[in-house]
């Protein structure tokens, strides 16, 4: 501890982790507090939050308020002590770092401590177990044991405020850091490559919007969908600011309470959010609902789904094998956005049907589980056809499991659409015939895992797979060639709705 | 570099645990099934045991497994009950 003289505090006020701003006087209305100045580069820094950390709840017993300002954004302050195991609270120092400055700093961890009267009492620079001791027995009134592990003493690194601006761009310049590895390092991502979202790109996707305004919770860690974040995961997924319209519209959609996606965001199954596109925004930004409309090589499509995904994985917490509990998850899972071909289809489009006018741009999210190629190059009756599609379906969610109890997404071809356009077959006849067509007697049904519903039947009676036509969602999309349709598996037992939301263009 | 998070920063409190009772003898237990199937399964030789031990238990049954037990549920739990067991099934 040095023998400076005894002088008042510099008065701060800092931005906090646990949100808003926080000055030292609030931090000392209850007693003296220890301030620890602290940097993420710095190993000695590290080493000082881990070990005092434990002494936190020591502290807090006597009275002792315990605080970091970090030399680094709010972000990395948060990841940092998490990290060190330190519970107490955060602050961070944006450059110019006035605060380090006005404390005189020259390298960090210092540790300060201020009485509840505004006055340093002293300071330990560098980490000193001995110190340290000293200091903090001078906080509490009575000895608190710092750890004797090795180190006992070990000097820090020069603080940043130290720095001119000019070294400070080349020190942020040249730190060799891999800005996409950076993004793993930190978590931000599904596992693939992400584009850093820098608050230039952020603000860019936000087009003017207030950054602070917010959608709501995110299940199932209920992250505050602000716009700024849910920003930053378009970044990160890799939209263009022109997408943003259509990501903000699919994460309201996924928030609405009657969706449940803090059921499906935690579920051992392996369910997705299927990102259904109509109206002209389609065309304006490049949405793909033709060859190949559910694989890749379409960036809107790739990165609005993962967009939606990243939202719930990151901001909602709802990450693989954490708070996501997923069996063996799908594909699906990193994002799953397609247009509906409403060119190519005989029926009015999706979202028509939801209740919009055709000229509306809306999203239609859906809980799905992969989806099942059907092929059929062979039927030529509409009956033969829908029979065939139907039955593709028999075995979702499990051979025996009938009546599904949910719905099931047919995304049906160009040319098996255009069979039923032939033979003049709306949507309620096609639904009718799949429908009709998948029966089973319940006798057939009752081995495995098979539902209530078989289990008290009689033998004989006929089960369909699904409880009503209505549960059988059709929307048309795919190559001019090749009658390859598809089926989405189920997500069950959420008693989610499917819901749409309107793409604005400003909000 | 300045970077915008995706992560929601702020922390939350966790709420402490209530206290842990020092015996069972006496205890109104609440049995909470979330209506998963064999959850009742598991819940009965949860009672049981429980009855074994002196404990009084009480049976809840939630509307659905896939969403939070509503307020109605909490509030006979917290009225009636000194502990609850969940029974988690499939």
């Amino acid at each position: 501890m040095s023998d400076e003289v005894v002088t008042a505090a510099p008065e701060f006020e800092l931005e906090s982790v646990a949100g808003g701003a926080m000055r030292l006087s609030d931090l000392r209305s209850d007693g003296p507090v220890l301030v620890l100045f602290v940097a993420e580069e710095c190993p000695t820094s590290a080493l000082t939050l881990r070990r005092l950390g434990r002494l936190v709840p020591s502290l807090a017993a006597a009275g002792v308020t315990v605080a970091a300002v970090f030399e680094d954004p709010l972000e990395v302050a948060a990841r940092t002590a998490r990290r060190a195991g330190f519970a107490a609270t955060l602050l961070a120092e944006p450059p110019p770092y006035d605060v380090s400055r006005a404390y005189e700093l020259s390298s960090v961890p210092t540790t300060v401590l201020v009485g509840r009267d505004g006055n340093l009492i002293g300071r330990v620079v560098g980490w000193d177990a001995g110190a340290l001791e000293e200091l903090i027995e001078e906080a509490c009134g009575a000895p608190v044991a710092v750890t004797q592990e090795s180190p006992m003493r070990k000097p820090g690194c020069a603080a940043k405020s130290t720095y001119d601006a000019q070294t400070l761009r080349l020190l942020d310049a040249g730190s060799g850091q891999d800005e996409l590895e950076e993004m793993f390092e930190r978590g931000w991502t599904d596992g693939l490559p992400v584009i850093p979202p820098t608050r230039e790109r952020v603000e860019a996707m936000l087009g003017g919007r207030d950054p602070a305004a917010s959608l709501g919770e995110v299940p199932p860690g209920m992250g505050e969908a602000t716009l700024e974040r849910v920003a930053a995961c378009a970044v990160l997924a890799g939209c263009r600011p022109d997408y943003f319209p259509v990501v903000l519209a699919a994460a309201e959609a996924a928030l609405e309470p009657a969706f449940n996606l803090g059921g499906q965001a935690v579920t051992t199954q392996p369910v997705g959010q299927l990102v259904i596109v109509n109206g002209p925004v389609r065309d304006t930004i490049g949405l793909n609902g033709a060859m190949g409309a559910l694989g890749p090589g379409w960036r809107a499509n790739m990165t609005i789904g993962r967009a939606v995904r990243l939202l719930v994985s990151l901001t909602g917490g709802g990450f693989p094998g954490r708070l996501d509990r997923a069996a063996l998850g799908q594909p699906g899972k990193v994002g799953v956005c397609v247009a509906e071909d409403e060119e190519r289809s005989p029926w009015e489009p999706l979202h028509v049907e939801r209740g919009f006018d055709r000229e509306q741009s809306v999203v239609t999210l859906v809980a799905c589980d992969a989806p099942l190629s059907i092929s059929d190059h062979r039927s030529r009756s509409p009956e033969e056809l829908a029979a065939v599609l139907g039955w593709a379906a028999a075995g979702a969610w499990s051979t025996n499991w009938w009546p599904l109890g949910t719905r099931s997404v047919f995304v049906i071809c160009p040319e098996h659409a255009e069979l039923f356009r032939k033979h003049r077959w709306d949507k309620r006849r096609l639904r009718e015939a799949m429908f009709t067509a998948v029966r089973r007697p319940a006798g057939e049904l009752r081995w495995g895992e098979t539902t209530p519903h078989v289990e008290r039947a009689r033998d004989e009676e006929p089960v369909t797979k699904w409880t009503s036509p209505d549960d059988i969602v059709l929307i048309v999309a795919g190559g001019e060639a090749g009658r390859f349709s598809a089926v989405f598996g189920p997500c069950l037992g959420m008693n989610d709705e499917i819901i749409s939301r309107e793409v604005r263009w400003t909000t | 570099m300045d970077y915008v998070s995706p992560f929601d920063e702020r922390r939350r409190t966790p709420e402490p645990l209530a206290p842990r009772p020092d015996e069972l003898r006496g205890a109104r237990v609440a049995l909470l099934d979330i209506n998963k199937r064999c959850g009742n399964q598991f819940l009965d030789r949860v009672e049981a045991l429980l009855g074994d031990h002196g404990a009084h238990t009480f049976r809840l049954v939630k509307e659905i497994f896939s969403k939070p037990a509503g307020p109605e549920i909490i509030r006979r739990i917290a009225d009636r009950g000194d502990l609850a067991v969940e029974g988690l099934a499939d």
